[in-house]
């Protein structure tokens, strides 16, 4: 047990600090940030479980962000049922097609993967902007806030603690990933895959339930990123920059590792509102310019921490060893 | 334990291997010879798995493996290594040798058990928390057997183990399948060590443009004429004389 604390202290403390934060600030808007971390970090941990543990870069996750989000607000809107039952809806149909994607995919490696994924993505954003009678098109779909735990409509502090929940569960959904026989294997396959194949390990088989399984945690945040902010729009859910986002908290906090993606979310979403707000808008006329700012700082940390913020972690921890030692 | 029936696979126009017949029994240890692209590589895939024959039958212990995709072989009992070592880089000699010891274990305790004793025989020991790309070639040959021995096979093929090692390092990888061989296991072995290979196999068949041409004793096979032409040159002979 004490072992266990030890090892995961970077985790308690980055989790331990979001959950007294509400505590003690009751600002709105710090709030928010705080939630788009959680939920941001959470999203990058599913894509995390393809493209960091299973090897399987994908460029086109939004695609399942956005079922997800028009699942519950469709079946809110128009079926007049729970988020929640939107929810599985959208888990459900993200299974579906994260398993056909993985399938149809699957002699394919490295980038052709992540171009037939972002294909995918662009294909949903098609038919949700363009099949108007039920998606209401490039309108987008406003969600309707009905207060209440069982129709998601929930207080600030409420969405921390729900954010909060999902990211932890998530975290512990990938420190089981490094711990497990299915982990091991899987991390295998990534590796080199004909190599694994030689162990008795169905790689294939493995990188399509990685993959299906990443689509469907992918999902459940977009049901509650919907839910949450209130509006769905086709070219937000559906887009590039939007998958891109996934991978690269993932990467510049450190694949294949289960803190990395909630590090890089609150550097980089953080980063971002920080620039947003003091930066852009017309009177400073600098709109625009924290797409710059976030574009080298993304550069210099790939350059310089090529293993990600938690791999800086580890290389620091050794180091302070080796100085003990 | 083996039985290779006519077994072919072209590519294009290109017959890579053409109507090749083996038997190997259990306990044997065969060795593979032959010049570079005579087809011993592509023979080892078409026995593991990776390709499947145009024509032939593949059958291990009394079953036709076929056309059965590599890793339901592996877990049947017959894997392989690979001439161009495939190392997973970014893990430790201990995640690589256990993730091997996971075809046949259900608790990752027990699999780093099987991995320990495993790396102490091929004499990873010191190197188990050592990254595996981090390895100098000789140590990642042996993490390439040490891996593969994790999945308890009865049958191991072993493509190249020994290509690019020195003296001291080539004495030890002898001696390790010598002693893996002396423990029961059924081994095929491609190399181009003629040394090595004449202290190793009981049998030697060698390849040719894809077809086997000739079978037998290291002794029949040095003084084979078909083989000194093709591949043994006379020197060989010579030196050996």
């Amino acid at each position: 047990m004490v072992r266990a604390v030890g090892r995961h202290r970077g985790a308690l403390l980055v989790f331990g600090v979001a959950a007294l934060v509400p505590v003690f600030v009751r600002d709105a808007y710090f709030l928010d940030s705080l939630v788009l971390i959680l939920l941001w970090g959470a999203l990058s941990a599913a894509w995390n479980v393809a493209g960091g543990y299973a090897g399987q870069v994908s460029i086109g996750h939004a695609a399942f962000f956005g079922i997800g989000a028009y699942s519950a607000a469709l079946m809110g809107t128009r079926f007049h049922q729970s988020p929640w039952l939107g929810m599985l809806v959208g888990v459900a149909l993200s299974l579906v097609a994260g398993a056909a994607i993985g399938y149809l995919s699957n002699r394919l490696r490295g980038p052709y993967f992540a171009l037939s994924t972002i294909a995918f993505s662009q294909v949903l954003l098609i038919v949700a902007s363009r099949w108007r009678a039920f998606t209401s098109g490039s309108e987008g779909i406003p969600v309707p806030f009905r207060p209440g735990f069982a129709t998601l409509g929930l207080s600030h502090v409420a969405w921390v603690y729900m954010a909060l929940a999902v990211a932890v569960l998530y975290w512990a959904i990938q420190v089981w990933l490094e711990h497990s026989r299915f982990g091991y294997r899987l991390a295998g396959v990534r590796e080199d895959e004909d190599a694994a194949q030689a162990l008795g390990i169905p790689a294939r088989r493995l990188k399509v339930i990685a993959v299906t399984a990443s689509a469907a945690l992918t999902s459940v945040c977009g049901t509650l990123w919907a839910q949450y902010v209130g509006f769905v729009d086709p070219f937000y859910v559906f887009s590039v920059d939007l998958s891109v986002r996934f991978a690269l908290n993932a990467i510049i906090g450190g694949m294949g590792t289960a803190l990395g993606p909630f590090l890089g979310s609150i550097l980089i979403t953080s980063l971002e509102t920080y620039l947003r707000a003091t930066l852009s808008g017309v009177k400073s006329g600098f709109t625009g310019i924290y797409l710059i700012v976030y574009g080298v700082v993304l550069i210099l940390v790939v350059r310089f921490f090529p293993d990600g913020l938690a791999g800086l972690a580890d290389r620091l921890r050794a180091r302070r060893a080796r100085a003990q030692a | 334990m083996l039985t290779l029936e006519r077994v072919t696979k072209r590519f294009g126009g290109l017959t890579a291997v053409r109507e090749v017949s083996l038997e190997v029994r259990t306990g044997d240890l065969l060795g593979i010879i032959g010049p570079n692209g005579a087809g011993k590589t592509t023979l080892f895939h078409l026995i593991s798995g990776y390709y499947a024959p145009d024509e032939g039958r593949v059958v291990f212990d009394g079953q036709d493996i076929t056309g059965q995709p590599a890793h339901a072989i592996s877990r049947l009992g017959l894997t392989r290594t690979f001439q161009i070592v495939k190392p997973f880089g970014n893990l430790s000699v201990l995640d690589n040798v256990m993730i091997g010891a996971l075809t046949r274990r259900a608790s990752t305790r027990e699999a780093r058990g099987d991995a320990e004793r495993v790396i102490d025989l091929c004499g990873l020991g010191p190197h188990a928390t050592a990254r595996a790309r981090a390895l100098p070639l000789a140590l990642r040959k042996r993490l390439e057997v040490a891996r593969a021995l994790a999945t308890q096979p009865r049958l191991l093929l072993l493509d190249e183990v020994m290509a690019g090692l020195n003296p001291t390092e080539l004495a030890a990888m002898v001696d390790l399948v010598r002693r893996l061989h002396g423990e029961g296991l059924t081994l095929i072995v491609i190399e181009h060590v003629m040394a090595a290979m004449m202290r190793l196999a009981q049998r030697i068949v060698m390849l040719h443009h894809g077809e086997k041409i000739a079978e037998g004793t290291p002794r029949e096979i040095t003084s084979d004429r078909r083989v000194i032409d093709a591949y043994l040159g006379e020197e060989f002979v010579l030196a050996e004389a």
